[in-house]
């Protein structure tokens, strides 16, 4: 095998290839259930097998970057584009996480999605995805990583909008694509800008540039790196483009799991990760995106206070979790942050699974008003939901615990950014997670029962595809916190320095992490555990606040009537009536008009009327008379 | 007071130009006729001036052609407007426009 | 001639013209090309030209219109044409004069033939050419008017 990387990517994409030509109507529905299954859960499983081997390799070569070029994409003058393919510990534990948790979601698909009737077109658009998500994390240079990240945006397009007979799905399909084009208008400038510095794209030569500090006088790091981030808050849903986020759970939950939560939305913190060599050098870009990061953090935690719809909520939990991601980066704690993504893949891919089997149950069901007291009828659901819920609000032990409580560490003590108030808000907005992800758990699970009769009546166990997903993503969500990846990327990535002065206060903080896990959860407790009316009480007095975070702060409806509508009414008025239909087609109407009218004058020479050929016989030969004298 | 051989040629050019001038200006077709044996009258002399002022016979030579390819044009010519006359009834030059383009 | 309304009257018009100019061509000296002109143009081409509008005058009806549609134009393009030709001719060089009494001997008869048919034969034997090809095109009006009547 001479290109085991390049495998790795190509064979998500021929599992597309196969299933979406043989197992969709294009090609008449010819593989049935069974077979698109099998192709659409084997090649991630095989890519996935082919990771860990590679793995290996890449840890008995001493971590040396495995390089691996693989075709010469384009020439042009002195410089060259290729597509290699380049394999380090950050890219070994993205592509880990990619195919790993990639399998188990696709193997849940198959019980999912078993009655639906594009079960192979959902196959081959998830391993499409997987496809374009591995290009992303295994390319060397940012096109190939940028052509990965374009075609994430299209399987999360195709995704979201998979059921599009709702034209509500599709809408939000569409909105996804076009917010996540916004950001990237920001990382098309910032490549062009490193592209005219260093003549090259290939992400570890910049990175070394920066490290070295040579020509770092041709491109303002902090604009590049500002640009960059534009890019990364459309794709990893921070403020000012996250909002196509939660309209994305219109899709199958599945979808939700692998692209909203694992992977896709992390392309972003894995592109600033990346590109640490840059930020490194960038302290403005880096301040406003820890700065980003944290009230997309607290916003969206408080969003998530009030929502009733399952998925919703865990789409605001996404929103805010990714923002802690971005906290960790602008204080310079990459590795954490990367951590951070791990744990949360997997604490997050298990609670959306989770959710999705709960929604199975209940054929159907998403308002958590309309739930309670499940915890009996779908044991595994349960415990797997519990100790996801667990983890993500910090409870120590689990995985979300370490990794969160290294983020608010470092927010608080770096030495590159950090800050009290930062530590402050996220310390809140950890308290808040733990609060809403325990209400969810208890207002889904616990209690008396909401259901209607029949709902109750169907209640059943989802089968073991599903489950056994779910008990693999628990049982990762417990132990994925001691795999200590900040100390495993250290050597490429180092940790930052944390302020001498402060430097005692890490045990108190630790202890203050650990209890504001605990009150959270409890708070939850009493509020939900208790009579009804504590929490509606609570709401009502909260009126207007509890108002505004139901609208999630009404931003959507603002950047309609400020963005959209005013981009609409240009489109019709000037660009169609104006442009379009005077402009072009007047000038080329107008045209063949002229033409048509000057062809008819001339057409008048031929009359047949023998006096006029000689009076033109006549007027020709002045003519000729007098322009044989211009040189005379 | 002008040469006489460039007298000579205004009055050649002037025939000419009368001749050309009739043909577009004249309604009747044997009157468009004479008007071109007019023209070629005019060419004539000025061959026989030039000629005649070079001491050169090609001149004489040639108005002697012309001579001879006029004489069998009109012969041609008139049997032709008689057929289209006969063909349209009258001599009006506008009846025959159909070589329209 | 230009104004003149009937045909006729054009046809003398002409007849005149021609042999004002065969004389003009025997004061210059080219005798035998004086004789031809008169004989030629006036004696058969105007006599031919006159005998037809015998033939056609008398169908033709009164009170048809003299001058065409582009009188305007033609008028202005002939003033054009004629202040053309006069500069033209007025920037030339200024020309020799014709020959005096010398253009005889050239021009002579005797010498007249002798070059015509021994430089310039084959241009001879060319309108020869010439005048069967038109005998046969008049062979084939006639034809032609003959397959029209009948």
């Amino acid at each position: 095998m001479t290109n085991p990387l390049a495998l790795i990517a190509l064979l998500p994409l021929l599992g597309f290839l196969l299933n979406g030509t043989f197992a969709t109507a294009i090609g008449g529905h010819r593989f049935g259930h069974r077979t698109a299954a099998l192709i659409g859960c084997g090649m991630p499983l095989a890519a996935f097998a082919l990771t860990i081997q590679m793995f290996l390799t890449l840890q008995a070569s001493g971590y040396t970057p495995i390089v691996e070029p693989l075709y010469r994409w384009a020439t042009l003058g002195d410089t060259t584009f290729d597509i290699t393919f380049y394999f380090d510990r950050l890219s070994a534990v993205m592509t880990l996480i990619v195919t790993g948790v990639g399998s188990v979601i696709h193997i849940y698909s198959t019980g999912y999605m078993h009655d639906d009737k594009s079960f192979g077109r959902f196959f081959a658009y998830l391993n499409l995805f997987l496809f374009f998500m591995l290009l992303l994390v295994l390319g060397r240079s940012m096109l190939v990583l940028f052509v990965g990240w374009e075609g994430v945006g299209l399987a999360s397009y195709l995704l979201i909008g998979f059921w599009f007979d709702d034209l509500a799905n599709a809408a939000a399909g569409r909105k996804a694509f076009i917010t996540n084009r916004i950001g990237d208008a920001g990382f098309l400038l910032g490549m062009f800008l490193l592209y005219r510095a260093f003549g090259t794209l290939d992400m570890d030569v910049i990175n070394a540039a920066f490290a070295t500090g040579a020509p770092v006088a041709m491109v303002s790091a902090s604009l590049v790196g500002l640009f960059l981030f534009i890019g990364a808050t459309g794709k990893s849903a921070q403020i000012p483009l996250y909002v196509w986020l939660p309209d994305a759970m219109a899709g199958p939950t599945p979808v939700s799991a692998l692209i909203h939560a694992a992977t896709m939305v992390t392309a972003g913190v894995y592109l600033v990760a990346r590109m640490s060599g840059l930020y490194l050098q960038a302290p403005e870009a880096s301040q406003l995106m820890a700065v980003v990061g944290v009230v997309t953090a607290f916003l969206a935690a408080t969003i998530a206070l009030v929502q009733h719809d399952i998925k919703k909520v865990l789409a605001y939990s996404t929103v805010s979790q990714l923002g802690f991601m971005f906290v960790a980066l602008g204080v310079g704690a990459y590795g954490v942050a990367i951590f951070h993504v791990v744990t949360h893949a997997f604490f997050k891919a298990c609670l959306f699974l989770g959710a999705g089997s709960v929604i199975h149950a209940l054929g159907g069901e998403q308002d958590i008003r309309k739930m309670g007291a499940l915890r009996t009828k779908i044991p595994v659901t349960f415990w797997t939901f519990l100790i996801a819920t667990a983890a993500i609000a910090g409870i120590p032990g689990l995985a979300g615990f370490f990794s969160k409580d290294e983020i608010l560490w470092y927010a608080f003590a770096s030495e590159t950014g950090g800050g009290t108030w930062l530590w402050a808000m996220g310390a809140l907005t950890a308290f808040m997670t733990a609060f809403y992800m325990t209400r969810l758990l208890w207002l889904t699970f616990f209690g008396a029962s909401r259901m209607s009769h029949e709902v109750e009546h169907h209640v059943h166990e989802s089968p073991l595809s599903m489950t056994g997903g779910l008990v693999v993503l628990a049982v990762l969500s417990v132990v994925g916190g001691y795999i200590g990846i900040p100390h495993f990327l250290e050597p490429m990535i180092p940790l930052p320095k944390v302020v001498a002065s402060l430097e005692h206060f890490e045990h108190t903080l630790l202890y203050v992490s650990v209890a504001i896990a605990f009150s959270g959860v409890g708070l939850a407790i009493f509020m939900y555990g208790g009579p009804a009316s504590r929490a509606e009480g609570v709401a009502r007095a909260s009126g207007p606040l509890y108002g505004l975070l139901s609208g999630k702060y009404f931003v959507d409806e603002l950047y309609a009537a400020v963005i959209v509508r005013p981009l609409a009414w240009v489109s019709e008025h000037v660009l169609l009536k104006v442009g379009d239909r005077l402009l072009l087609d007047g000038t080329l109407n107008g045209l063949a008009g002229l033409a048509q009218r000057s062809a008819g004058l001339l057409g008048r020479v031929q009359s047949g009327s023998l006096q006029l050929y000689a009076l033109l016989v006549m007027v020709g030969m002045v003519g000729a008379l007098l322009w044989s004298w211009r040189h005379v | 007071m002008m040469e006489s051989s460039q007298f000579l040629l205004a009055v050649a050019g002037g025939l000419f130009v009368i001749g050309l001038l009739g043909v577009v200006i004249r309604r009747n077709a044997l009157v468009m006729l004479m008007c071109m044996e007019l023209m070629l009258n005019g060419v004539n002399l000025s061959l026989v001036t030039f000629s005649q002022q070079r001491a050169d016979a090609a001149g004489a030579v040639m108005v002697f052609l012309t001579f001879v390819v006029a004489t069998a044009e009109v012969a041609l010519a008139i049997p032709i407007v008689l057929l289209l006359v006969k063909h349209a009834r009258s001599l009006d030059i506008d009846r025959f426009s159909e070589l329209k383009g | 001639m230009l104004v003149l309304r009937e045909p006729m009257r054009v046809a003398l018009a002409l007849i005149t013209s021609m042999t004002s100019l065969g004389a003009v061509y025997g004061l210059m000296g080219v005798h035998f090309i004086a004789a031809f002109q008169v004989l030629i143009y006036v004696g058969a081409v105007m006599v031919f030209m006159v005998y037809v509008l015998m033939l056609l005058e008398v169908k033709e009806a009164p009170g048809s219109r003299r001058f065409s549609r582009y009188v305007l134009p033609g008028v202005i393009g002939g003033a054009l044409l004629v202040a053309a030709l006069g500069a033209g001719m007025l920037r030339g060089p200024a020309s020799a004069g014709l020959l005096p009494g010398e253009g005889d001997q050239a021009f002579n008869l005797v010498e007249f033939s002798s070059t015509f048919l021994t430089q310039y034969w084959f241009v001879f034997e060319l309108t020869t050419v010439f005048l069967v090809g038109a005998i046969v095109a008049a062979l084939a009006v006639v034809n032609v008017s003959r397959r029209r009547q009948g």
